[in-house]
Order: structure tokens, then C-alpha cells, then sequence
């Protein structure tokens, strides 16, 4: 490993940035997370999978949720969402307890979940039919959706003519189509190959960017925080808890240049040293220890041991 | 790390790939040619072992045919009669001076040869019935063909709405599948009596005997069909704002229907083995009848002629089916796109 | 092809609805007297009267229905139909369960058709001691041996039975489980068939009258429907007249023939083994008695054997299964 250069502290923020935050702070409380905690009794006894969560979310804001496995994002998310109850504390959208899913929270899934028997487009009126939109309407929306993630031309395509990508685009826009007041994302672009994730990310900020929507993004990956975040909310496992809420210092609009930045490379430090701190082995990874024989041939033409 | 990982490269040896590596590929889908080759061989190979059971005298032939009875009292022309009895008899005959009986080797009376079934089958559709209130081979047939498509009709109708119920909402999984569980192991065919006492004596008790053949599997099968649709489809209609009745008519309903339909074929062909026992409740009707009682008389061509054509009208209406669920499920081909 | 879909369906709909409730239909339509009839030549034969058109011509609505025989009997047992054509054995088992009947027509007795087949080598009764015997107990050819055995001084202790279905057993004897077998025919001609130089050691002929082939009517058909009744009896002995006309006995053979679905030549070799009664044999044989000439007396004797063989517990009053008076009204 090369030596980092020494890196600003990433608490350090430039007066544009500080000034971004200082206004998103203004803006109106979407969602709020009070001290929520789930537990649940497993063959093991009882299990605590998130304890004492709290945070809140503004409008517009784009906010990431990051941890180690076990740390109970996918939970959290989903407890947002309304799939699953939670048996502590509160979750408030516009201040208004969460009850159940609904058309208000949107959720785009890692597994696409793009129902198979229904066209691109069909797939996106689905959300506007749910919700007593005629078929008119709907489609005249949903055609407008499918513009903005580009996928016009595939309108009458059905999903497995999709690539991984494309399928997300049209889960996304599907999502959005129901003008959610929050867009929940878990683990979108976790199944796809670097070239389109990157391709899926810029393309999400551009869609963040044209229209009012706020986005908690749930990711394992490190660079894909830092380049879509606001803030970045760090949980660590067992139990799941909120270990800090990172404000992102790299200024907007973003691009791939920057992930070289100072501002950059020290966010990224210190969520290393968060989500991975030394000498702590979490999971079950750390035990398996491989002993690595050579097996080739001394006369093979093969790179020689260091 | 203390080491490298090299792999060992196995000794090049650029080999075309042999016979046994394109035909016996595991879980390759093979060229269009050999499927076809295969389908075809799949038929040709049992008859070729039936016509060599049935034309080479020394396969099988446990028999004699008498053409003479020479001095044997009891033999007759065209008698069957077993090796060792005919050896025996001979034996005697020569001992005693008289008349040698004449055969030769002949298969038992109920294994036919190919063409003499190929010939009950060709009779069997160009003889007119001889009575006036009897009935062609085909309209035996189609009968047959009415009972099951009533009997297992009747079954979907119940069956697949609570069958997908029963795999959507757990209350009525419980209320229901114990009981049917049990049900489904009580043998049909001995509702007969029952079913004839309830619905008379005609097509009632048979399409009942088919009924209750089908029913009970169709609930459980679609009910673990149903528990099989992906639950993240229904939480990503959850999230879309569906409720209750638009998540069944929605998404469960439309999500397993490729399935469902693939069930149903499995069970229509379930079906169709009960119409043996079903036909033979109440008055004689159907292919049953034919069958039956060409057995009786020992007509094993005519039987066999009978259970190839339940085969292949088994075969073509499957196949058929296939097509149309290729059709309409069009939706549901195997992504070549990652 | 501008036909929707659903109209495809529904046209097909109809075809296959079409003739079911046709069928379903017909019974409620007219209430004819239904009666049920199987495999057996001396019931076959009524193939002659409805092939002619001859209950018609009576002013007589039947209808005929063919099952495999037990199924006409469990038909008949749940009240489906008004008549059913038995052996006078099954007309007292039938009864004893609960559905009654009265015999109002003798149509045959069995005259060879029914066979005790040794196997080669068991040339009479006596051979089979120590031996085992394929029969469908409780059954009329289990009745069949007993009595053959009695006559050879023999008990039926003498012999092992085995159970086998009546229409199993040319295999059963073919399979060489066992040394004989009691079946009717076709059965039994099959067994002879199947095993070469099997011989019949005992029939029905030995014991003319052992088993009676009847027409058991519904008591309460024949209190509401006694004209009817009488007319299908006459019926019967025109059929009667025309099997036994050497001029019509091949056309009526060919009909019968047709009825089993078996070439003409090979039905008639059956026929010999029953006797089909013309009307003073019937009358004779419903005149009271106590041996096997009078089915008064056959049927005491079945009653004996199944009250024996536990085919049912209590005996049975014959007297009231047996109604002479529609064939000596003629």
C-alpha cells in the first residue's frame, strides 16, 4: 500500500458547501426517524436489529445510508418503506406516522422487481392504475417517465429484453411516476457492472437534479456514497446503530473527476475507518484463512515468487 | 500471503470435440438436428424392441402356434401352447409311433405384434357398428374425451380459485390443506358406489370419479404454485400503492399464471389416468368399455390399439397446449440479455 | 378467420355440452322403465328385442343399459334402476343388503357355462384333494365347486381356495398358482384357451338349474308398472322364438355377437353352455320344488350356502323373490 498524502479533515467544507447546507437544513422535514429500534425473537433468542435510530431528512435532500453487513440498513429501509414493523420509536413521513406501504414512498429494489408480464410501459402505469389514474392519463404519464430515463423506444418491450440497467431505469421511473414524496432505494445498482453503474449513477443525479424529489439510497459501496450523498448516514452492525451522520464536502454538481479530490479521498478515509476500523473482523469472512500452495511445475513458464 | 496461485494448465491439446463431448454435454441444449434424431428415436427405439420381440423367433417366443395337431387329442389349429408342452406331446407322439404334431414359435396371446395392433387400429376406425344403438370407435372416443374435459373442468373451476387463495392467504392455507392432504391419499375409484347413488348411472358418477381425481392434487398444486411467485413482486405493488384485491388480481394472478398453466397440462394428464376407473362406474361407455371388454375376449390388438390412441390424443393435445402456452406467455422467454 | 375467440369457445362449448345434456335429459324426459344388463348370453339376448324395435312394437318404453355386471348390480343397489338382470344367487345378496327384488323371468339356466378347469392333468373333482382352487368366494362358481364336491364325497375342506376375481382367472390358472379354477364364461372358455390341455372337470350341465339367470324387477316398479312388466316378458319370449327358429338363430346370434364385440363365429360357441328356457321349461322351473329344477329349490340352496359362507347373515324368504305369474300369465 502506498502512504496517503495527508488529507484535509473531511469536517472541513468550503463556503459553498457550507452554505448548500445551511439551506437544506431550512428546508422542510420530510422524513423523520425517531428513535426507532426493531427487535425480534429468532432460535437464538432475541435479536436486535436496530436500536435507537434517529435522523432526519429534508426535501431534496439526497441522503445514503451506508454500514457493514448486519448493520441493519436493508431493515431500516425497508421498515420506511412499510414492508416490515418495527417495535420501538417512531417514523414519521411529513410528520404523519408510517403505516403500511404506499404509493407516498417509493421503493426501488436491488432485484429490479419489474413485474414480467407487463410492457416497459405498462410496468410504469401500474403505480398510476393502482391509484385510481384512468388508463389515459396513466399512459400519457407513463410515456413521459419513460422519456426521462430514455427508454422510450423500448415502451412496448417486454422486461426480459431488458439489460440489468435498463431495468432498473424502468423500476426508477416506475417509482417516480407515482410522484412519491420519497424515493427509497435499496441497494439499486448493486447487481450491475461498474461501466453501467457509473452510467446508472450520473443518471440518477441528473434525475434527482430536474425534479422535487428526496432520495435515501441505501449502498455497500464507499465511492457510490460519496458521489451521490448530501449526507451519508453510517450504521454499524450488531446492533444496528447510527454511528455518524457524515455531511458530504464535495460540492455539486458532481463528476467522476472528483473522485481524486481532497474533499473526496478524506470523506472516503474516514468512512474506512468507520466501516472498516482496524483489527476488527465482524463477519464470517475473517475466518476463512486460505493456504495457498504453488502448484506449478518448475518448468512451466510462469511469473517466478516474489 | 506467502504464494502465488498458479492454476496447472492442463497439456494443450487443441482436440475437435468428439461425438460424446456434443451429444453427452451436461445441461447443453443440443442442435436443432440431434433433438429432432433424439424426439423420433425416442418412439422408433420401443417399437424396434417390440417388432424385435415380436418378429424374431429367437428373442422371445415362449409359444408354439399348432398348424398340426398331428396326434395330440387336445391340440388344435392355431392353438397356443407352451414349448414344453409341445415337447413333451412330441416326445410321446414319436414314442408312440403316431402322427408328429406341427407349430411354430409364437409370442402369448397378449403381447401382439406391431402390425397386427397397426391393423385393430385401422379396423377399429372403419368398422361401422353393427348395432343400431352402437357407437364408431371415434364417438367412443370422444365421449371418453366429453367425461374428462366435464370432470376436470368442473375441478378448475373450484380448484384453481382456492388453490390460489389457499397460496396467497395463510388463513385459508390452514383451514383447507390439512383436510385435503388427507383427502387426496382416499383412493377416487372408491367413491363409485357413492357417486352412482348421488348422480345415477350415467356420466354423473364418472365425471365425479375424475373430479375427485383431480381436485384435490389442483389445490395443492396451485397453492405451492402460488407460494412460489416471487414475494418481491408483491412488495414492489405494495410500494406502488396496490391494495388487497388489486395485489391478487394484479400481480399473484397474472405473476403465476405460466406456472398455473404448466400445472393444469401436468394435471390434465393425471386426469386422463383416471378414465380408466372412472368409465367403468355405471353403464359401460367410452373407450373404457372397448377396452374392457376386448380384454375380456382376449382381443389384446384391439387393446393395444385402444391405449395408442389414448396415447396419442394424450401426446397431441399436450403438444398442442405447449404452443399455446408458448404464445401466450410470450412475456416469460428466457432473458438473452444479461 | 374473423371468429373471435370466445365465439371458437363457445361454439365448442356446445358441442361437448350438447350431447351430455342430452343424456342428462333423457331419463327425466319419459321415465322409461330402466333396466341393466351385462355380459352373459342369456341377457345378451335381449340385444335381439331392442335391436328389432320389438319393445316398441309391445307399446312398452324400456331402456337398456349395459354395465360390467357387479356395476349393474351397485346400480341397482342405489335405486338407479327399475330392473336388473342377475343370477338368482345375486337377486337373494342384493335383497339381503337392501334393495329387493322379485324375479320375474327366468331366462336361462347355466348348462356348462359354468366351469370348475383343471389343469392338464387333473382329469376330475377327485384329483383336486390337497390341491388349490381359483374362485371369486361367495360368488356362484364357488357355490358351483361346492356342490361338485359334494357329489364327488368330498368336503370343501378337501381343497384350498384361493380368492381371485372371477374375470382374473385364465391368468390365475395360466400363471400355474394354482390347480383350478371355477368361472363363468367368457371367462372360462378363456382359461381353456390359455392353458392347453386345461379340461373342464365340472360345469353347470352336471347340475342343470345350480344357477338361474333372472330378471329382478323393483317390487315397487312392478306394483306401479305390472302392465309394462308383462308386456317386456312377452317381449322376452318372442326373443325366445327367434333365437331358437333355426331360419333367424344365426341373425340373432350375429345381434348378440355385436352387443360383446366379438366376431359372430366365436360368440355362438359360447351360447351352448346356457340354456336359455323357452316358456314351458320357465314354467316348469317356477313350479315349486325343492332340487335344482325348480328355481324355488335352486334358490333355497343358494340362500343355504350364502347364510353359510357368511355372504350375508339372515335367510332369506324366497317365496318373495319370486313372482311366477308374469310368465304363467301367458
Amino acid at each position: 500500500m502506498n502512504n496517503p498524502p495527508s488529507l484535509p479533515s473531511h469536517l472541513l467544507q468550503s463556503a459553498a458547501v457550507r452554505d448548500r447546507f445551511t439551506r437544506l437544513k431550512q428546508r422542510e422535514v420530510i422524513l423523520e426517524v425517531k428513535h426507532l429500534g426493531k427487535q425480534f425473537t429468532s432460535a437464538q433468542g432475541t435479536v436486535t436489529a436496530l436500536k435507537d435510530i434517529n435522523f432526519k431528512t429534508h426535501r431534496r435532500e439526497f441522503v445514503c445510508v451506508i454500514g457493514p453487513s448486519g448493520c441493519g440498513k436493508s431493515t431500516l429501509i425497508r421498515i420506511l418503506a412499510g414492508l416490515e414493523s418495527y417495535t420501538s420509536g417512531e417514523a414519521l413521513l411529513d410528520g404523519e406516522p408510517i403505516v403500511g406501504a404506499c404509493a407516498q414512498r417509493g421503493m426501488v429494489f436491488q432485484g429490479y422487481t419489474l413485474f414480467p408480464w407487463l410492457t416497459v410501459k405498462k410496468n410504469v402505469m401500474f403505480g398510476l392504475e393502482m391509484n385510481d389514474h384512468s388508463k389515459t392519463t396513466a399512459e400519457r404519464e407513463a410515456l413521459q417517465w419513460l422519456e426521462l430515463v430514455g427508454l422510450s423506444k423500448f415502451a412496448d418491450a417486454y422486461p426480459h429484453q431488458l439489460s440489468g440497467g435498463m431495468k432498473q431505469r424502468v423500476a426508477i421511473a416506475r417509482a417516480l411516476a407515482n410522484q412519491p414524496r420519497i424515493l427509497l432505494m435499496d441497494e439499486p445498482f448493486g447487481a450491475l457492472d461498474a461501466q453501467t453503474r457509473a452510467k446508472m449513477q450520473s443518471h440518477l443525479l441528473e434525475i434527482w437534479k430536474n425534479i422535487d424529489i428526496t432520495i435515501l439510497f441505501i449502498t455497500h459501496d464507499l465511492d457510490e456514497a460519496i458521489f451521490l450523498a448530501d449526507r451519508i448516514l453510517v450504521l454499524k452492525a450488531h446492533p444496528g446503530e447510527v454511528q455518524e451522520l457524515i455531511e458530504v464536502p464535495v460540492p455539486r454538481p458532481r463528476n467522476f473527476m472528483q473522485i481524486t479530490s481532497p474533499e473526496f479521498l478524506a470523506t472516503k478515509a474516514r468512512l474506512e475507518a468507520l466501516i472498516h476500523p482496524p483489527k476488527v473482523e465482524d463477519d464470517d469472512e475473517a475466518q476463512i484463512r486460505p493456504h495457498m500452495i504453488r502448484m506449478a511445475r518448475v518448468g512451466d513458464d510462469v511469473e517466478d515468487v516474489e | 500471503m506467502n504464494s502465488t496461485v498458479i492454476p496447472i494448465a492442463p497439456k494443450a491439446v487443441v482436440a475437435k470435440p468428439g461425438w460424446t463431448d456434443s451429444w453427452f454435454a451436461v445441461r447443453k441444449e443440443l442442435t436443432p438436428r440431434s433433438r429432432v434424431a433424439l424426439i423420433v428415436g425416442s418412439f422408433l427405439l420401443p417399437i424396434l424392441i417390440w417388432c424385435a420381440f415380436s418378429y424374431l423367433p429367437f428373442v422371445w417366443h415362449p409359444m408354439m402356434r399348432i398348424s398340426d395337431p398331428g396326434s395330440v387329442s387336445y391340440f388344435a389349429p392355431d392353438m397356443l401352447v407352451d414349448k414344453d408342452v409341445f415337447r413333451d406331446e412330441t416326445k410321446t407322439a414319436k414314442q408312440n409311433g403316431t402322427a408328429l404334431p406341427q407349430g411354430s414359435g409364437a409370442n402369448p396371446i397378449y403381447l401382439p405384434a406391431p402390425h397386427q395392433v397397426a391393423k385393430a387400429l385401422y379396423t377399429a376406425f372403419t368398422t361401422a357398428p353393427e348395432r343400431k344403438d352402437g357407437q364408431w370407435l371415434h364417438e367412443s372416443l370422444w365421449h371418453s374425451v366429453q367425461i374428462i374435459f366435464w370432470g376436470f373442468l368442473a375441478s378448475s373451476v373450484i380448484g384453481v380459485p382456492l388453490g390460489i387463495l389457499c397460496g396467497t392467504y395463510n388463513v385459508l392455507s390452514r383451514l383447507t390443506e390439512p383436510f385435503i392432504e388427507f383427502f387426496r391419499y382416499l383412493p377416487a375409484p372408491a367413491f363409485g358406489a357413492l357417486a352412482v347413488a348421488i348422480l345415477g348411472i350415467y356420466d354423473g358418477p364418472k365425471i365425479a370419479i375424475i373430479f375427485i381425481g383431480t381436485f384435490f392434487q389442483q389445490v395443492l398444486i396451485v397453492a405451492n404454485t402460488t407460494r412460489k411467485l416471487d414475494i418481491a413482486l408483491l412488495e414492489a405493488a405494495l410500494t406502488l400503492g396496490a391494495k388487497k384485491i388489486q395485489l391478487l388480481f394484479r400481480v399473484v394472478i397474472p405473476g403465476i399464471l405460466p406456472d398455473l398453466y404448466r400445472d393444469q397440462r401436468i394435471l390434465l394428464g393425471w386426469a386422463w389416468t383416471y378414465l380408466i376407473v372412472a368409465e367403468l362406474i355405471g353403464t359401460s361407455s367410452g373407450i373404457t368399455w372397448f377396452i374392457t371388454q376386448q380384454a375380456r375376449y382376449k382381443n389384446f390388438e384391439n387393446v393395444y390399439a385402444a391405449i395408442i390412441i389414448i396415447g396419442i390424443i394424450g401426446l397431441v393435445t399436450d403438444l398442442l397446449l405447449a404452443a399455446l402456452g408458448k404464445w401466450l406467455f410470450r412475456w416469460e422467454r428466457s432473458p438473452n440479455k444479461a | 378467420m374473423k371468429q373471435s375467440i370466445s365465439s371458437i369457445c363457445k361454439h365448442w362449448l356446445h358441442r361437448l355440452a350438447l350431447p351430455l345434456a342430452l343424456s342428462a335429459a333423457l331419463p327425466a324426459a319419459a321415465a322409461p322403465l330402466k333396466v341393466g344388463y351385462s355380459d352373459w348370453p342369456g341377457w345378451v339376448a335381449w340385444q335381439v328385442a331392442i335391436e328389432k324395435g320389438w319393445f316398441k312394437e309391445a307399446g312398452v318404453d324400456v331402456q337398456f343399459e349395459w354395465f360390467d355386471y357387479v356395476a349393474s348390480m351397485d346400480a341397482y343397489a342405489a335405486g338407479k334402476l327399475d330392473a336388473v338382470t342377475v343370477t338368482n344367487g345375486d337377486a337373494l345378496v342384493t335383497g339381503a343388503n337392501g334393495a329387493k327384488s322379485v324375479m320375474i323371468l327366468i331366462n336361462d339356466y347355466s348348462n356348462g357355462n359354468d366351469m370348475i378347469v383343471g389343469k392338464p392333468g387333473i382329469k376330475s373333482l377327485k384329483d383336486l384333494k390337497g390341491k388349490k382352487v381359483g374362485v371369486e368366494m361367495g360368488f356362484v362358481d364357488h357355490l358351483l365347486l361346492l356342490n361338485g364336491l359334494e357329489k364327488a364325497g368330498m368336503k370343501e375342506s378337501d381343497v384350498t381356495l384361493v380368492n381371485s376375481p372371477t374375470n382374473e382367472t385364465p391368468q390365475v390358472l395360466a400363471s400355474g398358482g394354482v390347480d383350478a379354477i371355477g368361472a363363468w364364461q367368457p371367462n372360462s372358455g378363456m382359461a381353456l384357451k390359455l392353458v392347453p390341455g386345461s379340461k373342464p372337470i365340472y360345469t353347470s350341465a352336471d347340475e342343470p338349474g345350480l344357477i338361474y339367470d333372472v330378471l329382478a324387477v323393483n317390487p315397487s316398479s312392478i306394483a306401479a308398472h305390472k302392465a309394462e312388466w308383462q308386456k317386456v316378458v312377452k317381449v322376452w319370449y318372442r326373443v325366445v322364438d327367434y333365437i331358437y327358429d333355426p331360419k333367424t338363430h344365426d341373425d340373432a346370434v350375429k345381434i348378440m355377437a355385436s352387443r360383446v364385440g366379438v366376431p359372430a363365429a366365436e360368440y355362438g360357441a359360447l351360447m351352448g353352455g346356457t340354456k336359455i328356457l323357452k316358456i314351458d321349461e320357465a314354467k316348469t322351473a317356477y313350479q315349486k320344488g325343492t332340487s335344482f329344477k325348480s328355481i324355488y329349490g335352486s334358490s333355497k340352496l343358494v340362500d343355504d350356502f350364502n347364510v353359510k359362507y357368511e355372504v350375508y347373515k339372515t335367510p332369506q324368504a324366497i317365496d318373495s323373490y319370486i313372482d311366477p305369474s308374469f310368465t304363467s300369465g301367458l
